[in-house]
Parts: C-alpha cells; sequence; structure tokens
C-alpha cells in the first residue's frame, strides 16, 4: 500500500469493481502505479479548476463539432456525450506487448488478404474452409488478384479491443474498409493538451503527430508514379455522413483533398479530380467508403458514391489505393474464427492476441461446440450486417427460434464466448470519485515506408480512443471516450510536434484545384447564408412592429407588406383582436419547419453546404458556424419573445461567420464563390424589397386623397432591413425622401446594402474567376453584369424618384427593377454552368441488377 | 463413318453486334465486353476482332476470377451512339462422353470436397437455393438414381413444361417467378436449372455463349437474326463439367458456342456499362453465327 499517495486517496473513494481485472487497482486492492502522476497531477487541481478545464474540453470538442458517430443535429445526443478528463493509461511494457501483437496482426491480415485474392492456398490446404470465402459477402470476385504487385496490399488498420477477466488484451473487431477514429483520436489529444497543458506537458508520453506525418508519407509512397508530391485525396461518402467531422478533419491534417465520388473520374485509366481548372490527376485515394460502393461498373452497380472505372484504374497501375477494395472479407466474424490457424500456417508463429473463442459452425465440430454451450454464447451471423444474438439476453420464445434457425442453417452463424470484460476508471462527475466500467479502446496500424518509397514494415499509433461500454459496443453509442496515453520512458518533445499538430503542413491549396463540388457548396453557402439573414432581418422587423401596435389600435400596414415579403398570408382586416393572433401565428410558422422558407429549413440548407466543406473553413468560421446550427436547433420551440431573441442571434452570428471568412479564409476562388453567391441573393432580395415597398404596396393601398405616400411605412422598414437606417438618418434626418432613398440604396456604390455596390464586387469578383480558355470574349457572367450595371447607370434619378409621388409614373421604375433583376437570375445560372459542370450521377448500360 | 465425322467438326464465323443510341450526348462511358469464345479441349477460337465506334481511349484486357476474357474500354470523347463488334472464327469439336457416375447423392457428397466447386454450390445473385426448387427437381431426382439420368429428365422437363416467352421476363425476373410462371427465356431457364441443381446439394453453373440456329428447310439462313445463349453446367467429381441446355432439351453439341461462364448471367453479361449522360437510349443487338466450310484435313 505505500504507493498510494495520501493525494490520490480522494479519487478511489469507494471505488470498487466487481470485474475480474482492474486497470485502477489490483485485486488486493492497491492503485497500479502507473496512475499516479496522473492523479497527484489531477488532485493539485482544486475542484473548481477541475470542472472548469472539463467545461473546457467540452467546449472545444463541441465547438469544433466533433461528432463522431452521431448525428450533429440532436443536441441532445451532443450533450450526453463527453471525453474523460482521465485517460487510459498504457505503460512501456504493456504497449511493448500490445504493439508486437498490433503488428503481427497487421502481418497475418496483408498476408492472408494476399492469399485470398491470389493462389488460396490456405483453401487448398483446408486451413480455411472455403464458405469462409464463397458464403463472406465482403469477398468480390472482382478483385481477385488486384493485390500484392508492390508492397503491402494492406496500409491502414484499425482494431477494437478489449481486456477480459484476467486481464489479456483481446480483439473484438477490426476495421480495413473505413478504418476510422484517428482524426477523432487526435482531435482529443489536442483538446486535453489545451485543458489540461500543465499534467500534459509534464506526462512522459508518446506523441501522435509523427504516426499521422508518417502516414501522409506512406500514402504518397502507394502512387503509381515516383512523384514528390504526389497528389493524394480522401474519397468519402460525404457530409451526410456520420464520420464526416472526422474525415474532413483529417484531410485537413494530413493536407489531403476531401473528394466525393462525384469529384472523381477516371479517363485514360487514371483517377482525375474535376476542380474550376478543370481535370487534376489524383495518384493516391485514402478510401474511406465501403468496398462494395466503390466502383459501380464492376461492383455494386447502384452506387452513387463511388467511381465507375476504379478497378481497371487500379488494375491499369493508375493509381493507388488504401485500403484497396476487397479488404472487405477480413473484418468477416467467420475469418476472425480461424485467424490462430491461419496465422501458425502463414507466418510461422502463434497468434499473440487472439479475440474471444470462435467457432464457425458450418463446421460440425463449431456447431457441437455451440450446442452445447448454447446460453451463454453469443452468435453472430456471417451475411452483411453481422447481426449479433445472445440467448441470454433473449425470451424463451426468441431463444428457441435462434436455436432452430441455427441447426437449420447453421453455416450462417460464428458462435463466441461473451468477453468478461475489464473495467478501467472512469470519472464520470467532476469532483466524485472514480468509477469502474468497461470499456473498448481502437488502436491504429499503418504501413511504413522509407525515404525510397520501399516497404518498411508497419508501425502502431502509440495511443488511440477508448470509450465507454460493454466489450464491443460500438463507439458511436458510447456516452463517454477517452484519449488513451501510452506512458514513455524518457520524456517526449512536445512543443514543436502540438503546435505542428494543430496546423496543416501546407498553408494553403485553394487555387484553381478547388473541387467544383466544393466551388458549388461554398456559392450555395454564401445564397443561403444570405437568404437566412435577410429573413431574419425582416421577421425581426415583423415582430418588432406585431409588438409594438396596439391590439385595439388599428393594423399598421407595413405589417401587411413585410408579410408578403416573408411570404406569409396577410391578415383579416377585422376584428382586430384576431388579426393579432392571426399575424402573430403567421410569424411564429417561419420557425418551425414545416414553412418551406422557414428559418430552420434555410439553416439546414446553409449547414449542409457549410458541412460540405468544412476543410475550407477556418477553424473560428467554423466555431461560429456550429454555434448558428445550435441556435437553430431551437428554433422550432420559440414563442415570439424568445423568437426575436434568436432571430437578433441568427443576424449576429451570421455576420461573425461571413466576417470570419472574409478575415481567415485565402482570398482565392473557394472564397469568392462564396462571396459572390452572397451579394446576387443579397441583391435579389434588395430589388425584391424596393419592388414591394416603391411598387406593390402604393399600388395595394387605398388611393386616399392626401396620402400618397402609402408605402411610407415600408420605407423604414426597408431601411431598417438594409441596416441603412442610421446611415440615411445621418444625412437626411428623419425627412423621408425618395429621391434620397433611391440613391442610397441603388446608385450610392459605397454603400455595402446599395444594388451599385453589389454590381460593382460581383463584377470584380466574377473577373478573377479562372476561365476554361484564353478567349477574347467575355464570359456570359461578366456580359450579364455590364448589361446590369448599364441599367443601373444609365437610370434617371430624378425622375424615378417622382414616381414614388406619381402613381402612374411607377412604371419606368418598375422596368429599371426588372432590367436590374433579370440578369442576376441569368447570372447565377451562368456561373453554375461554366464552373460547377454537374457531374451527370453515372447509369448502367444495362439494368445489372440481380432480383 | 466419313459422314459422321464430317458433322462432328464445325467452323464458324461469329459476329456479336451491339449498338447504343442515345437521346443525349454521352460524355464518358466505362464497359466491360466479355465477348471472346474461351479456348477448350474442343473449342478452337482464333483472335476475336473488338471493334468499338467511337475509337476507346482505353482497352484493357484481363481474365476475371472464372477464367473468362474480358474486355475493359472507356469511350472518353463526347458521343451519342455506341457500337461495339465482336467478331471471331472458331472450330468445335464433339464434346467428350461423361462417364457413368452412379447415383446423385455420392456425387453430392464428394463435390462438396472440391474448394473450386463452392461458389458454385452456393448461393449467388440471380440464383439462391431454395425449397420450391429442391422440390421441383427432386421429381426428377429420386433416391438412388444414377446423376446423369435425372439431371437429363430435369433438363427435359424444364424444356417440355416451360414456354418460351421473351415478353415475360426481364433481368431482375425471379426464378421462382419463372418456376411459378413455367414461362421464360434462355437465361430464366438456364437459372432454373441452376437453381434446382444448387438446391439439391450439387455444383452448378451458368454458360453463356451462342447456338447455331439452322433455317427450316428450304429457306435461307437469316443473316443477323441469332441471339446471345446461355445453358447451364453441372459438376461430375474427377471428371468437369457438363452440360445442359434446358431450353432446347439437349446436351450441348458443336453447334453450342461458350464465351464464358460463373455462377450467373451477373458474372457474364456479354457487355455491360456505366456512362454519364445520355439520357434514354434504343438498343440494337445483331448476333450472327455462321457456319463455315470446315477446311479439308
Amino acid at each position: 500500500m505505500a504507493e498510494i499517495d495520501t493525494l490520490t486517496r480522494p479519487w478511489l473513494g469507494d471505488y470498487e469493481t466487481e470485474s475480474g481485472f482492474d486497470l485502477l487497482v489490483t485485486s488486493r486492492g492497491s492503485l497500479r502505479r502507473r496512475w499516479q502522476p496522473l492523479l497527484t497531477a489531477l488532485e493539485r487541481l482544486d475542484p473548481d479548476t477541475l470542472a472548469q478545464r472539463v467545461e473546457e474540453i467540452q467546449r472545444l470538442l463541441h465547438e469544433n463539432g466533433v461528432t463522431y458517430g452521431r448525428s450533429a443535429d440532436d443536441p441532445e445526443s451532443l450533450r450526453q456525450w463527453r471525453l474523460d478528463p482521465l485517460p487510459l493509461v498504457i505503460t512501456p511494457t504493456e504497449w511493448q506487448g500490445l504493439e508486437g501483437a498490433l503488428l503481427q496482426r497487421m502481418r497475418l491480415l496483408d498476408a492472408l488478404l494476399a492469399d485470398i485474392y491470389g493462389p488460396r492456398r490456405m483453401l487448398e490446404e483446408g486451413v480455411l474452409p472455403a464458405d469462409a470465402l464463397f458464403a463472406n459477402p465482403g469477398f468480390l470476385l472482382a478483385c481477385d488478384r488486384l493485390y500484392g504487385k508492390r508492397g503491402p496490399a494492406l496500409s491502414l488498420l484499425a482494431v477494437d479491443l478489449s481486456r477480459d477477466s484476467e486481464g489479456r488484451w483481446c480483439v473484438l473487431a477490426d476495421h480495413l474498409q473505413t478504418p476510422t477514429g484517428m482524426g477523432f483520436a487526435l482531435e482529443n489529444r489536442i483538446a486535453m493538451a489545451r485543458a489540461f497543458p500543465g499534467v500534459y506537458r509534464n506526462a512522459p508520453l508518446r506523441r501522435l503527430a509523427g504516426f499521422l506525418e508518417r502516414q501522409h508519407h506512406a500514402l504518397g509512397a502507394l502512387s503509381p508514379l515516383t512523384l514528390d508530391q504526389p497528389r493524394i485525396a480522401l474519397l468519402a461518402p460525404g457530409s451526410a455522413h456520420a464520420s464526416h467531422f472526422e474525415h474532413a478533419y483529417l484531410a485537413n491534417y494530413l493536407n489531403l483533398a476531401l473528394v466525393e465520388g462525384s469529384d472523381l473520374v477516371v479517363r485514360d485509366a487514371r483517377v482525375w479530380m474535376r476542380t474550376l481548372g478543370g481535370l487534376e490527376p489524383v495518384d493516391v485515394l485514402l478510401k474511406q467508403i465501403g468496398d462494395a460502393w466503390s466502383d459501380p461498373l464492376e461492383l455494386e452497380a447502384d452506387s452513387l458514391i463511388g467511381v465507375p472505372g476504379l478497378l481497371a484504374a487500379i488494375r491499369g497501375g493508375g493509381v493507388g489505393v488504401a485500403n484497396p477494395p476487397g479488404v472487405g472479407v477480413l473484418e468477416n466474424p467467420l475469418i476472425a474464427a480461424y485467424l490462430p490457424r491461419l496465422c501458425e500456417r502463414l507466418l510461422g508463429e502463434p497468434l499473440a492476441m487472439a479475440g474471444p473463442e470462435s467457432h464457425w459452425c458450418g463446421e460440425t465440430a463449431g456447431l457441437a461446440w455451440a450446442l452445447a454451450d448454447f446460453e451463454r454464447l453469443r452468435f453472430q451471423r456471417v451475411d452483411a450486417g453481422h447481426a449479433i444474438s445472445e440467448p441470454k439476453t433473449l425470451s424463451p420464445a426468441a431463444r428457441a427460434a435462434l436455436r432452430e434457425a441455427l441447426v437449420a442453417n447453421p453455416e450462417h452463424y460464428v458462435a463466441s464466448r461473451p468477453l468478461e470484460g475489464a473495467t478501467a476508471p472512469f470519472m464520470t462527475h467532476v469532483g466524485g470519485s472514480l468509477t469502474p466500467a468497461t470499456f473498448n479502446l481502437r488502436c491504429f496500424v499503418q504501413a511504413r515506408y522509407d525515404d525510397h518509397r520501399h516497404p518498411a514494415g508497419f508501425e502502431a499509433m502509440p495511443g488511440g480512443v477508448a470509450w465507454q461500454g460493454l466489450p464491443g459496443a460500438e463507439m458511436a453509442t458510447s456516452q463517454c471516450v477517452k484519449d488513451v496515453w501510452v506512458s514513455a520512458t524518457s520524456p517526449q518533445p512536445h512543443v514543436s510536434r502540438l503546435r505542428r499538430a494543430s496546423q496543416p503542413f501546407v498553408v494553403t491549396r485553394d487555387g484553381a484545384d478547388l473541387p467544383s463540388r466544393v466551388a458549388e457548396s461554398l456559392f450555395w453557402l454564401g445564397r443561403y447564408g444570405e437568404r437566412l439573414d435577410g429573413h431574419a432581418r425582416l421577421l425581426r422587423e415583423a415582430i418588432y412592429r406585431l409588438m409594438e401596435q396596439d391590439q385595439e389600435s388599428l393594423a399598421d400596414p407595413a405589417l401587411d407588406d413585410l408579410l408578403r415579403l416573408l411570404g406569409l398570408e396577410r391578415g383579416l382586416v377585422d376584428p382586430v383582436q384576431s388579426r393579432f393572433q392571426h399575424d402573430r401565428e403567421q410569424l411564429l410558422s417561419l420557425f418551425k419547419e414545416s414553412h418551406p422558407e422557414a428559418l430552420p429549413n434555410l439553416l439546414a440548407r446553409l449547414v449542409a453546404n457549410g458541412r460540405a466543406v468544412r476543410d475550407h473553413l477556418g477553424d473560428d468560421a467554423w466555431r461560429v458556424f456550429n454555434q448558428l446550427h445550435q441556435e437553430g436547433v431551437r428554433l422550432p420551440q420559440a414563442g415570439i419573445h424568445e423568437g426575436r431573441r434568436a432571430v437578433e442571434a441568427l443576424i449576429t452570428q451570421s455576420a461573425a461567420f461571413f466576417g470570419f471568412c472574409n478575415e481567415t479564409m485565402p482570398h482565392h476562388y473557394g472564397w469568392r464563390f462564396l462571396d459572390i453567391g452572397r451579394f446576387i441573393e443579397r441583391a435579389m432580395l434588395t430589388l425584391r424589397l424596393l419592388r414591394v415597398a416603391l411598387i406593390e404596396a402604393p399600388q395595394a393601398a387605398p388611393e386616399a386623397d392626401g396620402a400618397p405616400l402609402a408605402g411610407d411605412g415600408l420605407w423604414e422598414v426597408v431601411l431598417a432591413t438594409t441596416d441603412n437606417a442610421s446611415a440615411y438618418r445621418r444625412r437626411y434626418r428623419s425627412e423621408l425622401y425618395p429621391a434620397a432613398i433611391l440613391d442610397l440604396l441603388l446608385f450610392d456604390e459605397g454603400n455595402p446594402r446599395s444594388i451599385g455596390y453589389m454590381f460593382k464586387r460581383l463584377e470584380r469578383q466574377i473577373a478573377h474567376l479562372p476561365q476554361p480558355q484564353d478567349t477574347p470574349y467575355r464570359s456570359d457572367e461578366a456580359r450579364l453584369l455590364i448589361r446590369a450595371r448599364a441599367a443601373l447607370h444609365l437610370a434617371d434619378l430624378d425622375a424615378l424618384a417622382e414616381s414614388a409621388l406619381l402613381p402612374q409614373a411607377r412604371q419606368a421604375l418598375s422596368i429599371l427593377l426588372d432590367a436590374l433583376a433579370e440578369p442576376l437570375a441569368a447570372l447565377s445560372q451562368a456561373i453554375e454552368h461554366s464552373h460547377f459542370s454537374h457531374a451527370e450521377a453515372p447509369r448502367q448500360l444495362i439494368p445489372m441488377q440481380a432480383p | 463413318m466419313s459422314l459422321e465425322r464430317e458433322t462432328d467438326f464445325m467452323r464458324y464465323r461469329v459476329s456479336h453486334s451491339t449498338r447504343y443510341d442515345y437521346a443525349a450526348p454521352v460524355s464518358l462511358c466505362h464497359n466491360e465486353a466479355r465477348l471472346t469464345p474461351r479456348r477448350l479441349t474442343w473449342q478452337l477460337p482464333e483472335p476475336t476482332r473488338l471493334t468499338v465506334t467511337p475509337v476507346p481511349a482505353v482497352l484493357q484486357t484481363r481474365r476475371d476470377v472464372f477464367g473468362n476474357e474480358v474486355n475493359y474500354f472507356s469511350v472518353q470523347e463526347i458521343h451519342q451512339s455506341l457500337k461495339v463488334t465482336a467478331e471471331t472464327c472458331l472450330s468445335t469439336g464433339p464434346r467428350p462422353q461423361p462417364p457413368a457416375v452412379g447415383a446423385w447423392e455420392a456425387v453430392r457428397a464428394t463435390s462438396r470436397e472440391r474448394v473450386a466447386c463452392r461458389p458454385y454450390q452456393l448461393d449467388s445473385p440471380f440464383v439462391a437455393r431454395h425449397a420450391a426448387l429442391r422440390d421441383f427437381a427432386a421429381i426428377s431426382f429420386t433416391p438412388g438414381r444414377p446423376l446423369l439420368e435425372a439431371a437429363a429428365e430435369l433438363n427435359q422437363r424444364i424444356f417440355e413444361g416451360f414456354l418460351y416467352d421473351p415478353g415475360y421476363t426481364t433481368l431482375a425476373t425471379p426464378v421462382l417467378d419463372v418456376l411459378e410462371a413455367r414461362r421464360g427465356v434462355c437465361q430464366d431457364f438456364a437459372h432454373l436449372m441452376v437453381g434446382c441443381l444448387r438446391s439439391l446439394g450439387l455444383a452448378a453453373r451458368y454458360v453463356s455463349g451462342y447456338l447455331e440456329t439452322r433455317p427450316p428447310p428450304g429457306q435461307p439462313r437469316l443473316v443477323g437474326a441469332d441471339a446471345s445463349h446461355a445453358w447451364s453446367a453441372l459438376y461430375l467429381p474427377s471428371w468437369g463439367w457438363l452440360e445442359f441446355d434446358p431450353t432446347n432439351g439437349t446436351l450441348p453439341g458443336e453447334r453450342h458456342l461458350i464465351t464464358g461462364w460463373g455462377r450467373d448471367y451477373g458474372d457474364v453479361p456479354p457487355l455491360k456499362g456505366v456512362m454519364s449522360g445520355g439520357g434514354s437510349h434504343a438498343l440494337e443487338v445483331a448476333v450472327d453465327v455462321e457456319p463455315l466450310a470446315v477446311d479439308p484435313a
């Protein structure tokens, strides 16, 4: 008991574990030495500071939008999930054993893969039953002989582990098709280091940055051509996928282009990326989509996320892929049951780290084993989905049904002994003592290449991600994750690595090689951002007017026009009471998702486009973007008062977001598309506002004598929603001069809210866009803007100002507004046509779908 | 004797032409053609001439996991029609005669042992084993009956009991529907036969190729009126694959020309592709199996 420092004693409290093995205390109840420095360091922080730091971690992760495997749209699920301030500690000796076992597993899987898609000796020799392949949905016939030309077939492996009740490490699952989690491990580490700088700095622990730096090198080594700077892209399923955060994070960290299938095209048996500047070659793909979906020509024909011709490009030596399609065969539980034998045969050594004992029931002995101990085993299906059943958790009827299904089709099942998990300490709430819980650990292994790009074995990441849960529970379902600290025997360099870890290796890559899809998303991000802002401003104005209006008095005519501008039904004239209710409900409907132009819907489209370009936004912009999103999630619950506050917040946050974009995004093509989107939308909204204020409202108003300024109320609205009220007042006090308002909103190129300014800005941005060829002619976009600006410049301000006073002369103004608005709609289309080159979804020549 | 020999050896020129006309331009297409006849002891093809219009930018040839020749090609210029023609001259002789193999149950027990046969015993995307298929087959596969006799009878029952009806089925029609409706085309009958044999635990595969059709006596041969054909084959341990043509109720002979085989149609479509653009398309296929004079030996 001498090793228990008095400082660490409070942590233990009533720490009692019922598992056979606990990572914190020995079976005699004494603290394992490895935890002492860490617990002592944490104890030195007083409870308030600790609570603050824990809060800080959550804030960092939350703001960065860390959403591994859970929906960012469900704030509840995000709130429940947290990063434990207490990492999982692994000692150098323990790591040595674990590392050796991980590397052996990688060598074994690599050798097995080469055999499975090559000579299949293991089948002929009977080491692996034929059904382990031919009844294995992960075995892709099209990938036969795709492997083993140069270096290892496997580049990356993610392994889920746990420890059993005797403390032995056990393998629970291998992830090869989409080996995710590395970005998550890194993000956790950075959050920990920022929240606990002292603890982190003083701990002699192995760093992660080197592993990821070498990953970049290893990926580059897969390039079929010897290039100084091979072009590497991360092929992801898109921003709607649960792992999108990690894909964007990793792509950014490793400086890879983040692409989706539709960004890529195979030509000349090579892979190319569709960019603004045309097709750019891609030498290496880090594949993060399922094998079967990666090539609709040879694999799942109805895949929309794959790249037609990818397998032909791989075969033709046109691209290197990590991991190549076909590796999913190894993820099947059928394979795990035979790994001990395969290891002996393929590597000539015993398997260092096995999974729980498991048997394929397709073999007589396996079925006998499964039936003998049926109640206590777990059964996993070998077909796609790998569904798991545990008899002990089933009702008697379901249990009998499972047994029946097992006897009828034993070859569909792998039986295994459930793991009695060891426990690890978790800090479930700050200030309390630690509690023991079962856990899972994900480790990572990758291929190494020397400076000459020759294969140099494998290496394991000294760290990983741990999460609370029964052995085998998925990370995404866990409430609590942990950083994993592999202790070092000597202090590790820390300063430069961490600094480096928070930044990409190369500062910018935002040029003509910007994927067209990214440009398109940025354009729509701008448009929806501005539309949200415009709607929010109108809504704010409408709420003000509704609240100011005395419920007894006559209705404010401007409110009608605001409702019209917001696309809402206008109220009945009588009675006043019900009219108030009506307008209120109409306005509130814009907070609900049922209305197509409601704020949550605009926000959802904004968020979808923002997520798709996560790797192109600065961290600050992204943080504000997440706040904006979280604000939006609460909108539907808002009443009229909260609604006003929420609208204010949306206006501020969207301004902050675009402000950060302007300040932090390199002013290259990506930023230009964002800006063009914003100003096209803003100009459209402003023109519509002017049309309602100047043309429609006066027409609709009763033409009472002596009241020609029926749109008066709306003038204020126009000034307020364009945020020009103070600019106007400064110049003209509170007198309403139509000519002055028109000048301010149409012609004054110095006013960022004027049409003149917007056109000028659009023209400048469009002049800088890449042109497909050197042509002496102006692009369609440029011509449209010239037309719009000419209409504006040729307008006669004095004559137009009259029109506000003379209903019969509104015609001229109406024509002008049309002449300004019409080229804008055409401009948006022209930009889409010239720059976003819609990749049509590939289609099959003959539908090859099996019944 | 000499007369018989003349009919045993045949020479053919096979031409298989596919033309797609698209409603809208196609900017890029990737395709795989399995149009090259296989080299077998009884089938000797000369090199195949594959002509693609527009000229493909990439053409790669490989063998798939079943040993079939696959030609991958991509057309990278904008086109509104695609024409793929494969022409091959080949000679064929009689197939080897199968040995007597005894009761079908004994064969089932031994065919499971061969690893390479296993894919042909399990379910595949177009053909899954099913009790209804087994029951249908069981009428011929009575206990202890010699395998070849039973299989030949099954082949004959499909030929006699099913209507050849090109309008009824599509590629996506499940085998069980074919069994129920008693109609279909050669692919359906080949899948049905394969499904029946697999449901009994035997190894069976799908064979893709051509059949020389002979005009009615006194009428001229129509050029291009032939079609690609499909039939099935059953694995006989320590001998090989014995073919059955349930569409015609025959054992394939020198008039059956083989381009490839696999677990089912999905493994050996003559042509498949993925394209960008194109809209709807019209398809025209012309197959011609022209008998040639046999070179005097």
